[in-house]
């Protein structure tokens, strides 16, 4: 059972793939619409896409945990 | 040695030698037979070979040394082992924090004893540098905090400092210290201890309280409960990036044999070098994120 739990604790890395692709295609978008401003885009992308993949980040731990019988 | 890994061996050697022959003989023919594009191109060509069967060549006698490529086999422990110091069971990352710790302490020690004193005026050269990376350190904690404290700049540049030294460790093929839940945690509950001591200082105990208590009192427990939140995400944030880099590089080692020659390095440039640095930034960010979220 803790081997279908473990795969079962992934399943929020959907959320977290579909959450990025928006984030990124506003971002194009602003770029497109503005080319000067790149840099702060740039910058303020990483860090949203960085704290949006966490969620991810957690279900893969709690998978870790779950497959090491700990 | 078997019949078909001398034949290998052989075959690639000749390759590169007569790769290595052929682009001198391109590069020194006088000028007027081929034209300068399609020398260039041919130029291009004879590299690409020449690096292409030194590095089969080289992973060949790796895999005769050490026996060819076994099964995807990685196994790794959630912590890290303990290994025993006068008769304490220490873990691993303790030792290596403290080694970390040593080489930082002698690198600033050998900084303040001989190259300080030579500081001019007008900086050049590694005073550039050094004020460079000072200058940026309390410029961001001072912009992002509104000027809340000048100590605060010293211990977002050291913590900076602590988890490049950890991506450096990686380098080594040793378990770096931030893949370990405890150390990350540890980081995560001095960020609170932070938090709670620039927002009581700020505000008092009791403004503290009533912050939680804020639009309504009946959400008292929800905010409590995300105050709570903070060390742990932060904590899971970095152990879960940094183990997952080390689970990649360690499969990539370990299950390639000997064609693993100059992959690692290649794959090392992102998963040792590049993640780490994003993570740390977003861990200091988000650090003083909350500090100043507790202070307004």
């Amino acid at each position: 059972m803790n081997a279908i739990a473990a795969a079962l604790a992934l399943l929020p890395a959907l959320g977290a793939g579909l959450g990025m692709g928006l984030a990124t295609a506003k971002a194009v978008e602003a770029t497109a619409r503005q080319p000067e401003a790149s840099g702060k885009i740039n910058a303020i992308l990483l860090l949203g896409l960085a704290l949006a993949e966490s969620t991810a980040i957690y279900g893969f731990v709690i998978a870790l945990i779950l497959q090491s019988k700990v | 040695m078997s019949t078909a890994s001398i034949i290998k061996l052989i075959v690639s050697a000749v390759a590169a030698v007569g790769f290595f022959i052929a682009k001198n003989y391109v590069k020194h023919k006088p000028d007027d037979s081929i034209e300068p594009k399609k020398k260039k191109k041919l130029n291009r060509l004879f590299f690409f070979g020449l690096v292409l069967s030194v590095w089969y060549f080289i992973a060949c006698v790796i895999n005769e040394i050490s026996g060819g490529p076994n099964g995807i086999h990685v196994e790794f422990d959630l912590f890290s082992n303990r290994v025993s110091l006068f008769g304490f069971s220490v873990s691993q990352t303790t030792v290596t924090t403290w080694c970390i710790v040593a080489v930082i302490t002698l690198l600033s020690l050998i900084f303040r004893l001989f190259v300080f004193p030579k500081f001019k005026d007008i900086p050049k050269g590694i005073q550039n540098v050094v004020e460079i990376m000072v200058e940026a350190a309390d410029n961001f904690t001072s912009s992002q905090t509104h000027n809340l404290s000048p100590v605060l700049g010293e211990y977002i540049f050291s913590l900076a400092l602590m988890i490049v030294g950890c991506a450096a460790v990686e380098l080594f093929s040793v378990r770096p210290p931030t893949s370990d839940l405890i150390f990350t945690f540890s980081l995560g509950l001095v960020t609170f201890i932070l938090i709670n001591y620039f927002g009581i200082k700020k505000k008092g105990f009791g403004g503290r309280i009533k912050a939680l208590a804020s639009p309504n009192p009946i959400i008292m427990p929800m905010k409590i409960l995300s105050d709570i939140a903070v060390p742990v995400s932060l904590a899971c944030r970095l152990f879960g990036n940094m183990l997952g880099g080390m689970i990649v590089m360690d499969l990539l080692k370990t299950s390639l044999g000997g064609y693993a020659v100059g992959m690692t390095s290649l794959a090392g440039l992102y998963f040792n070098l590049f993640h780490p640095l994003i993570q740390a930034y977003i861990f200091i960010v988000l650090t003083l994120t909350f500090i100043n979220e507790a202070t307004e």
